[in-house]
C-alpha cells in the first residue's frame, strides 16, 4: 500500500503503458514461437514424395480447416442472413471442422456465427444438414446399387453429395495427379502446417494456355497427409486464389458417434437416390443430373482440359434448384394460400422479407452475356453456357472456351 | 495479552472489514437504484416478449423465421435463452452494462459525493475494484434475469426437450443444461472487456451521462468497425469480434481455443483499460 502510494504520478501513468506492451507481447509470441524442427527433416526427392502420398496408407485425422477463396467473383454470400452455407465456399474466408477415421466415414461442419452446415458421410449413405433451415438431407443408394457398392466396398467409392465441403487432401489429390502430365515438380523448403512439420511440393504448368500458376502441396513428414494445399492463378501472383489448409490437425481416431447422423425430431427431411456410377465411367459427371440428352466430351489434355457438355437445359437446372417455395397447404386453409400467394410474388413464392437465394437472379449475376451465350470468369475456372445448350468449362482464358464453341 | 500485539492483529483485518462494507453499500447502490432495476426488468421483459409473440404467430405463415435460434423456439423452450441473448447482444446488453459502468466513478462525482467516499480507509486502488466488480456483478445479473426468464418463459410457452444441437445433433437435456450454463457464463465473460472500458471513461469526467453515452459508442463502433470487410485484420481484436462465439457450445464438439481466444481478448482489453482507470483514478485531483 504504501509503496504503490509512493508511486509518482508520471510512474503510474507508465503502468498502462507496460500493460499494453505485455498484452501486445502476450498475442504476438504464440505467433512465432512453438515452431517445430522442420529444417531437421531428411531430404526426399520431388518424385518420391508424390508417391509416398499416393500410396500412403489413409489414417484417422481431425482438425480446424480454414478455407480462403479469391475468385474474383462478385460477393453474393449473406452468411449472416442465411447461416452457414457451402455458399460461403465462393468467396472470402471459411472455417470447417473435419473428422475421418480414414475408412469410409467422415464429418465436416462449416461454421458460421451460431450457425453449421455438416456433411455426414458413413459408408454409401451421406447426410447434409443445415442449422439455418433446419434441414437435413438425406443421400442413399437404392437396394441394387447398395448391394453393389458393398461388393465393391473395398474400393473407395463415396455418394456424390451435393454442396459437398472441400479439405486440404481432396483438392491436393486433383492437383497431384497431374503432377505426371505436362508439369514441372519440384520441393521446395520444409514448411510447419498447424505444428506439424511438412515437405512442400510445387507444381507448375508447363503450358501457358492455362489459368493455374502454380499449386503447392504441404504434405506431413510422418503421415504423408497434404495438409495445406494453396493454387496461385496466374492473375495474381501474391496471394493463392485458393488455399485450403488445416490449422489444428489430430491424428487421433475420432469418437465413432461423430458419424452417426440421424435426422433431428422437427427437422425438414429429404430423401434423395443418388445413382451408383458404373466402374469406369467415374470421371464424367453423371448425365442425369444434367438433363436426360446431355453428353459429354473432353478436349484438351492436362492443364488444358476442357469438358464440353451438350444439350443442357440450363432453365432446368436453375428452375429445379429454386428454393423458397411455400409449401401447398401451410397456412392450413386454401384460401389464405391464395390469399398470401395474392400479396406475395406468385412467380417466386417467397416469403417477405426473407432473403433466399434465388438461383436464377445469381446466374444472371455471376455470369456476363457474351456473343452467343453467357460466360462466368474467375481466377482458376471458366465457364461458357452457349444459347444453343452448351457448357464448355476448364481451367483456360476465356478466349478459348470461345475459340472451342465456335 | 499486552498492549502492543493488539494493534498489529488488527491492523490487516480493518481495512478488509471496510473493503467488505463497502462493497456491501456498492452493490446496494447499484443494484437498489430505481434506473437500474428498471433497466433489469427491461431486459428481463426481452424472451417474455419474444416468447410471447412466437406463442401467437407458432400456427401463422411468418413462423420459423428471423434470428438464428427465433425458429427453434417453438420446438424447445431452451431455444427461448439463446434466442433472447442473441437479440440483446448486440445493443441492449452493452447498452445496460454502460450505463451502470460509466456511472460508476463519474456518477459519484457529479453528485459531489466522491470526496466523502474517499475519506473511508480504503485505498483508491480498492475502491476502484470494488466499483468495477459491483458493475460486472450487475452485468452478470442482467445476462442471467435474461437467461432464467427465457428458461422459464420458454418451458411455460413450449416445454423443454432434448436439445438438438447446431450441428443437427441431439444432446440429452440435462447436458444441454450445463451447455446453457457455459453461454450464460461465456456472455457475462464477454462484457467484462465493456465493464473496463466504461470504468475508465468514468474516471475522466464528472459528467456520468458522457461516461455512458461514450462507453455505449465504443460497443457501437466496434460492431460497425467488425463489420466492415476490409479491416478483417483488426477483426479478432475487437471488442465485440467474439461475442457471438458462444455458439461454440452449440457445436458437436465444443472446441476450447475457439472460446479461449475469446476470452484472451477480453482479458486483454480488461488489463489495458483496467490499467488506464487505474492511473487515472489514482493520480486524479478530487474535488467534488
Amino acid at each position: 500500500m504504501n509503496t504503490t502510494r509512493s508511486l509518482s504520478p508520471r510512474a503510474r501513468w507508465a503502468v498502462p503503458a507496460v500493460v499494453a506492451g505485455a498484452v501486445a507481447a502476450a498475442f504476438a509470441v504464440p505467433a512465432t514461437v512453438g515452431a517445430v524442427a522442420s529444417d531437421d527433416l531428411p531430404a526426399v526427392t520431388a518424385d518420391e514424395l508424390v508417391d509416398r502420398v499416393a500410396n500412403a496408407e489413409p489414417v484417422p485425422v481431425s482438425g480446424t480447416v480454414v478455407y480462403t477463396a479469391r475468385l474474383g467473383l462478385p460477393d453474393v454470400t449473406v452468411s449472416e442472413l442465411q447461416g452457414a452455407g457451402p455458399l460461403d465456399l465462393l468467396g472470402g474466408s471459411t472455417t470447417m471442422r473435419v473428422w475421418s477415421d480414414g475408412e469410409d466415414s467422415s464429418r465436416a461442419a462449416l461454421l458460421g456465427d451460431v450457425s453449421e452446415y455438416s456433411v455426414v458421410r458413413s459408408g454409401a449413405e451421406a447426410w447434409t444438414y443445415s442449422s439455418a433451415d433446419d434441414e437435413a438431407v438425406h443421400y442413399v443408394l437404392d437396394p441394387a446399387d447398395q448391394e453393389r457398392y458393398d461388393e465393391l466396398a473395398q474400393q473407395a467409392l463415396e455418394p456424390d453429395v451435393e454442396g459437398d465441403v472441400p479439405t486440404p487432401s481432396e483438392l491436393a489429390d486433383v492437383a497431384l495427379a497431374q503432377a505426371r502430365i505436362s508439369t514441372d515438380v519440384e520441393t521446395t523448403d520444409p514448411v510447419e502446417v498447424a505444428g506439424r512439420a511438412a515437405y512442400q511440393v510445387e507444381l507448375t504448368p508447363q503450358t501457358d494456355a492455362t489459368l493455374v500458376d502454380r499449386i503447392r502441396v504441404a504434405v506431413d513428414a510422418e503421415t504423408w497427409l497434404p495438409l495445406r494445399t494453396q493454387v496461385w492463378s496466374v492473375q495474381d501472383a501474391e496471394a493463392p486464389a485458393l488455399e485450403v489448409g488445416f490449422t489444428d490437425v489430430s491424428f487421433d481416431v475420432p469418437e465413432a458417434s461423430v458419424f452417426e447422423f440421424s435426422a433431428p425430431a422437427g427437422a425438414e427431411v429429404r430423401e434423395v437416390v443418388v445413382p451408383l456410377p458404373e466402374p469406369g465411367t467415374m470421371e464424367k459427371p453423371s448425365s442425369s443430373a444434367l438433363g436426360e440428352d446431355a453428353d459429354v466430351a473432353v478436349s484438351g489434355t492436362g492443364w488444358e482440359t476442357v469438358v464440353e457438355v451438350s444439350e443442357v437445359d440450363v432453365e432446368a437446372i436453375l428452375g429445379a434448384t429454386a428454393e423458397g417455395r411455400l409449401p401447398e397447404g401451410s397456412t392450413g386453409s386454401s384460401g389464405a394460400d391464395d390469399l398470401f400467394e395474392e400479396f406475395t410474388d406468385a412467380e417466386e413464392g417467397e416469403l417477405p422479407g426473407v432473403p433466399e437465394l434465388d438461383t436464377q437472379a445469381l446466374y444472371e449475376q455471376l455470369a456476363t452475356p457474351v456473343d452467343g451465350g453467357r460466360l462466368l470468369t474467375s481466377a482458376l475456372l471458366t465457364v461458357l453456357v452457349t444459347d444453343d445448350g452448351r457448357v464448355l468449362a476448364g481451367a483456360v482464358p476465356p478466349a478459348t472456351l470461345e475459340e472451342l464453341a465456335g | 495479552m499486552s498492549l502492543a500485539e493488539a494493534p498489529v492483529a488488527e491492523t490487516p483485518a480493518a481495512p478488509a472489514r471496510a473493503t467488505a462494507r463497502l462493497l456491501r453499500s456498492e452493490l446496494r447502490l447499484v443494484f437498489g437504484r430505481v434506473r437500474n432495476i428498471v433497466l433489469l426488468a427491461g431486459l428481463a421483459a426481452v424472451p417474455l416478449l419474444i416468447g410471447t409473440v412466437l406463442f401467437i404467430t407458432q400456427d401463422t405463415p411468418v413462423a420459423g423465421q428471423g434470428p438464428p435460434f427465433l425458429d427453434r423456439v417453438t420446438g424447445n423452450g431452451v431455444f427461448l435463452v439463446f434466442a433472447a441473448l442473441v437479440s440483446c447482444l448486440p445493443f441492449l446488453l452493452p447498452l445496460c452494462v454502460s450505463i451502470v459502468s460509466g456511472d460508476a466513478i463519474a456518477g459519484e462525482a457529479g453528485a459531489g459525493t466522491l470526496r466523502y467516499l474517499l475519506v473511508v480507509p480504503v485505498p483508491r486502488t480498492r475502491l476502484l475494484l470494488v466499483k468495477a466488480f459491483a458493475a460486472l456483478a450487475y452485468a452478470g445479473a442482467a445476462v442471467a434475469a435474461i437467461a432464467v426468464v427465457g428458461l422459464v418463459a420458454g418451458a411455460a410457452f413450449f416445454g423443454v426437450g432434448d436439445v438438438v444441437l447446431l450441428s443437427g445433433d441431439t444432446i440429452p437435456l440435462a447436458e444441454g443444461m450445463v451447455r446453457t450454463l457455459g453461454v450464460v457464463a461465456y456472455v457475462i465473460a464477454s462484457l467484462t472487456g465493456l465493464v473496463a472500458v466504461g470504468l475508465f471513461l468514468s474516471t475522466l469526467t464528472e459528467v456520468p451521462v458522457a461516461a455512458m453515452a461514450s462507453t455505449v459508442v465504443v460497443a457501437i463502433v466496434s460492431g460497425v468497425l467488425d463489420a466492415l470487410p476490409q479491416l478483417s485484420a483488426i477483426h479478432p481484436g475487437l471488442l465485440t469480434h467474439h461475442w457471438l462465439d458462444f455458439g461454440e457450445f452449440l457445436r458437436l464438439e465444443i472446441d476450447a481455443s475457439t472460446l479461449l481466444a475469446g476470452l484472451a481478448v477480453q482479458a486483454a482489453w480488461v488489463a489495458i483499460f483496467g490499467a488506464l482507470a487505474w492511473s487515472r483514478f489514482t493520480t486524479a485531483d478530487v474535488s467534488s
